[in-house]
C-alpha cells in the first residue's frame, strides 16, 4: 500500500542544514491503522507531507499503492493525491465561505465528475457522519467536532485507498476527540487504510501499530496485539 | 465543463463576502463610465481635428498684407502683389480672399430658397474670392463650373453692386435642397437682404473658419466672386508639394521688399492654422487621455491589491486545495473565474452607468450619442484589464505549496 524505502528530506537555510527524515523506510499494509507519533521537530510533519504527495524527498523511493511516486511531477502528485489519499487536518481546514455541500464537493470538482454522481456521493459521505440535514450550514456554524466530522466527510467522499489525518483531535475536548477517533475506527473497520500522526499516547495506544519516530529516523514500529485482537472479537 | 469551472461555489462565496467584492465592482464600473465616456469625447474631437477642409492642406499658406500709406492705390498693389506671387517658381496659384478655412476667422450669413422666408434662412460661411481661389485651395468641383475673369465684381466697400453668381459647397446643396444637392447648379437662393444669388458650381467639400465650430456651419459654405478692394489683404497661396515653408519666407521677403508701407503678418501655413485652432480640442484630449490612463492605473491596483489580500488571507486554503488535488491550473483558473465574476459585475453595472451618464452628457452638454458599439467595447477592455491585473497575484498564489495546507504559520 505504502512503502517508503530510505527516504532523506533535509531542509536547508543560509545558516543550518536540518535532517528531517533520515534513510527513513516504513511499509504500510492495505487495511491498516498506523498512529505515528514522536517529540516536537521528530520529523513526524515532513513525514505526513511526502507520504501525502504534500512534499517531495532527497532521495530514496516511495512507492504509493504499488507505483512509484518518486520523480512524479507536480501535476500528477495532484492528480495522485485527488484520486487515492483523503486528508484531515488538526484545524479542519474547512473552506470558511462555502457550505458543508460544497466543502465535501471540492476534490471530487478536482476530478471532473458531473454533478449527479458528486451530489450522491456529497450526501452519502456527509450522512456517513451524521451531518446531512445541515449541509447548506457554513462550518463557522458548527462545533468544532462537527467541523472535524464534515473535514472527514470530505477526506471519504473520494473513496480514497488511504487517509492521512494530523493531529485529527488536537483541536477538541476529550469526549469529541474520543468520537472522532471511534469514526476513524470505524472507517478503518471498513477497509480504508489510516495513518495517524497525532502527539496523543493515549490515542496511540487504541491503533492497531504505532511508529514512533526521533531525529527523522523511526524509533520504534509497535504492533499492538490487543487492539488486533480486539477488533479480531469485534468482526 | 461547469464543475470545474466551480461557477456556484465561487458565486455563492462571492456573495458571503459582498463588502470588498461590491467595493471593486463599483471602482470597474466608475471607471468604465467615465473612460468609455472620454473616449467618446476624444473621439468626437479626433474626428474634428482630422477632418479635411476641402483644401490641399499641406501646400497652403496665407499672408495678410495691411498697407498704411494713403496714397497707395489697393487695385495696384494687390495685382502687383498677385502677379509677383504667381511668378514665382514653385507656385501653383495665388488668389486674395476675405478668409481663409480653419483659421478661425471669417464671415458668415444666412441665406434661403425663398426671398422674405427668414424662416428658412441657413447659416453658411462666405468667402469671398477672385477667379484663383478655387485652383488656389485645390477644392474638388463635382457640378457646374468655376468663375472666370469676368464674373469676378471688383469694388471698394462703399458700393452695394456686388456679384450675383456663387459656388457653394455640396453640404450647404444638400440642406438647401434636400436629396438634389448634385443638382443644384443653376438655382437661386437668397442672401439675408433677399439678393438672388444664382448657383454655378458646386465643390466636394469646403469647410467653413470655424470647422472646431458646432455641427451646423462646419461643412456649409459659398463663394461669391465679390473682392472688395481695400488696402487689407489676405493672400491665400498653394505650393508644388515640399516648396511651402521655403516659399513662405520668399513670399514674405519679396512683399516686405517690394517698396510700399505696409504690415506682413500671420504669415502661416493651414497646418499651423489648424494647430492653433485645434489647441484646446488638442489639449483636452490629451487631458481626457490622462484621466483614463490614470483611471485604468489604479483601477488596475485596486484589483491586485483585492487579489494579493484575497490571496494572502486563504493561503492555507489555497494549500488545502492543492492537497484535496487542485493542480497549479486549477487553483490559477479558480482565481481568475473568481475575479472574472467580480469584473463582470462591475461592468454590468458599468454599462448602465456608462448609458446613463452619456444622456446626461448628451442633455447637458451637447455631447454626441454613444454608438453602440461603445459599452460592449468597454466591458470586454475592462474584463481583460480586470483578468490581466489579476494574473500575477493568481500565478504567485498558484504556487502556493500544498504542505501549506499543514503549515501551522498560516
Amino acid at each position: 500500500m505504502l512503502n517508503m524505502i530510505n527516504i532523506n528530506k533535509r531542509f536547508r537555510t543560509e545558516l543550518v542544514q536540518t535532517q528531517a527524515l533520515a534513510d527513513f523506510s516504513l511499509e504500510v499494509k492495505e487495511g491498516e491503522f498506523v498512529t505515528v507519533t514522536g517529540p516536537s521537530g521528530c520529523g513526524k510533519t515532513t513525514f505526513l507531507n511526502i507520504a501525502g504527495l504534500l512534499e517531495t524527498f532527497d532521495s530514496g523511493q516511495y512507492l504509493l499503492d504499488g507505483q512509484d511516486v518518486s520523480h512524479m511531477n507536480d501535476y500528477q502528485r495532484a492528480k495522485l493525491r485527488n484520486q487515492k489519499i483523503g486528508f484531515i487536518f488538526q484545524s479542519f481546514n474547512l473552506m470558511p465561505d462555502l457550505n458543508l455541500f460544497d466543502n465535501v464537493d471540492v476534490p471530487l470538482r478536482y476530478r471532473g465528475m458531473g454533478a449527479a454522481e458528486r451530489r450522491e456521493r456529497i450526501e452519502r459521505a456527509l450522512e456517513s457522519v451524521g451531518l446531512l440535514a445541515r449541509k447548506k450550514h457554513l462550518p463557522s456554524q458548527l462545533s468544532g467536532g462537527q467541523q472535524q466530522r464534515v473535514a472527514i466527510a470530505r477526506a471519504l467522499v473520494g473513496e480514497p485507498r488511504f487517509l492521512l489525518a494530523d493531529e485529527p483531535t488536537g483541536n477538541l475536548d476529550s469526549n469529541t476527540a474520543a468520537g472522532v477517533m471511534e469514526l476513524l475506527q470505524e472507517i478503518n473497520q471498513q477497509g480504508t487504510t489510516i495513518i495517524m500522526v497525532t502527539h496523543d499516547v493515549g490515542l496511540a495506544s487504541r491503533s492497531a501499530r504505532n511508529v514512533h519516530i526521533l531525529d527523522g529516523r523511526i524509533q520504534s514500529d509497535v504492533i499492538n496485539s490487543d487492539v488486533i485482537n480486539s477488533e479480531s472479537t469485534a468482526a | 465543463m461547469t464543475s470545474s469551472l466551480e461557477l456556484g461555489p465561487i458565486t455563492r462565496a462571492l456573495m458571503r463576502n459582498k463588502l470588498g467584492v461590491v467595493l471593486i465592482a463599483l471602482q470597474i464600473a466608475f471607471t468604465m463610465t467615465v473612460i468609455v465616456n472620454a473616449i467618446d469625447i476624444i473621439h468626437d474631437r479626433t474626428l474634428k481635428i482630422t477632418s479635411p477642409t476641402g483644401m490641399e492642406e499641406d501646400d497652403i499658406f496665407s499672408i495678410r498684407s495691411f498697407g498704411f500709406d494713403s496714397s497707395i492705390n489697393a487695385q495696384v498693389l494687390i495685382d502687383e502683389d498677385l502677379d509677383m506671387i504667381r511668378q514665382l517658381p514653385g507656385v501653383v496659384d495665388a488668389s486674395r480672399v476675405n478668409a481663409v478655412p480653419a483659421s478661425g476667422s471669417g464671415s458668415s450669413s444666412g441665406y434661403a430658397i425663398e426671398p422674405g422666408r427668414r424662416e428658412l434662412t441657413v447659416p453658411a460661411a462666405q468667402y469671398s474670392v477672385d477667379e484663383h481661389a478655387l485652383n488656389t485651395m485645390g477644392l474638388t468641383l463635382v457640378a457646374g463650373r468655376d468663375f472666370t475673369p469676368e464674373d469676378v465684381r471688383r469694388r471698394t466697400a462703399t458700393e452695394t453692386r456686388s456679384a450675383d453668381q456663387i459656388i457653394v459647397s455640396l453640404a450647404l446643396a444638400e440642406e438647401m435642397f434636400p436629396g438634389e444637392g448634385l443638382q443644384a447648379v443653376g438655382r437661386t437662393i437668397y442672401s439675408a437682404e433677399d439678393k438672388p444669388l444664382r448657383i454655378i458650381g458646386i465643390v466636394e467639400r469646403l469647410q467653413s473658419p470655424w470647422p472646431n465650430a458646432t455641427d451646423w456651419i462646419v461643412e456649409r459654405s459659398l463663394m461669391i466672386p465679390d473682392v472688395v478692394i481695400d488696402n487689407s489683404s489676405i493672400y491665400l497661396v498653394r505650393t508644388v508639394p515640399g516648396q511651402r515653408d521655403a516659399l513662405m519666407a520668399d513670399v514674405e521677403e519679396r512683399l516686405a521688399g517690394a517698396g510700399y508701407d505696409r504690415i506682413l503678418m500671420n504669415n502661416k501655413s493651414v497646418a499651423q492654422m489648424r494647430t492653433e485652432l485645434y489647441r484646446m480640442d488638442t489639449a483636452m484630449a490629451r487631458v481626457l487621455y490622462t484621466v483614463i490612463g490614470t483611471l485604468i492605473f489604479i483601477t488596475a491596483l485596486g484589483i491586485i491589491g483585492l487579489a494579493v489580500f484575497s490571496i494572502n488571507k486563504r493561503r492555507k486554503q489555497i494549500g488545502t486545495r492543492r492537497a484535496l488535488g487542485a493542480t497549479r491550473g486549477g487553483i490559477l483558473r479558480y482565481l481568475l473565474v473568481e475575479n472574472l465574476l467580480i469584473s463582470a459585475a462591475g461592468v454590468l453595472f458599468g454599462a448602465v452607468l456608462t448609458i446613463g451618464f452619456n444622456i446626461f452628457l448628451v442633455r447637458t452638454f451637447d455631447i454626441p450619442r454613444l454608438d453602440w458599439y461603445y459599452a460592449p467595447l468597454g466591458m470586454l477592455v475592462l474584463l481583460l484589464l480586470g483578468q490581466m491585473a489579476a494574473l500575477g497575484p493568481a500565478v504567485n498564489a498558484s504556487r502556493v505549496a500544498p504542505a501549506q495546507a499543514i503549515s501551522p504559520s498560516h
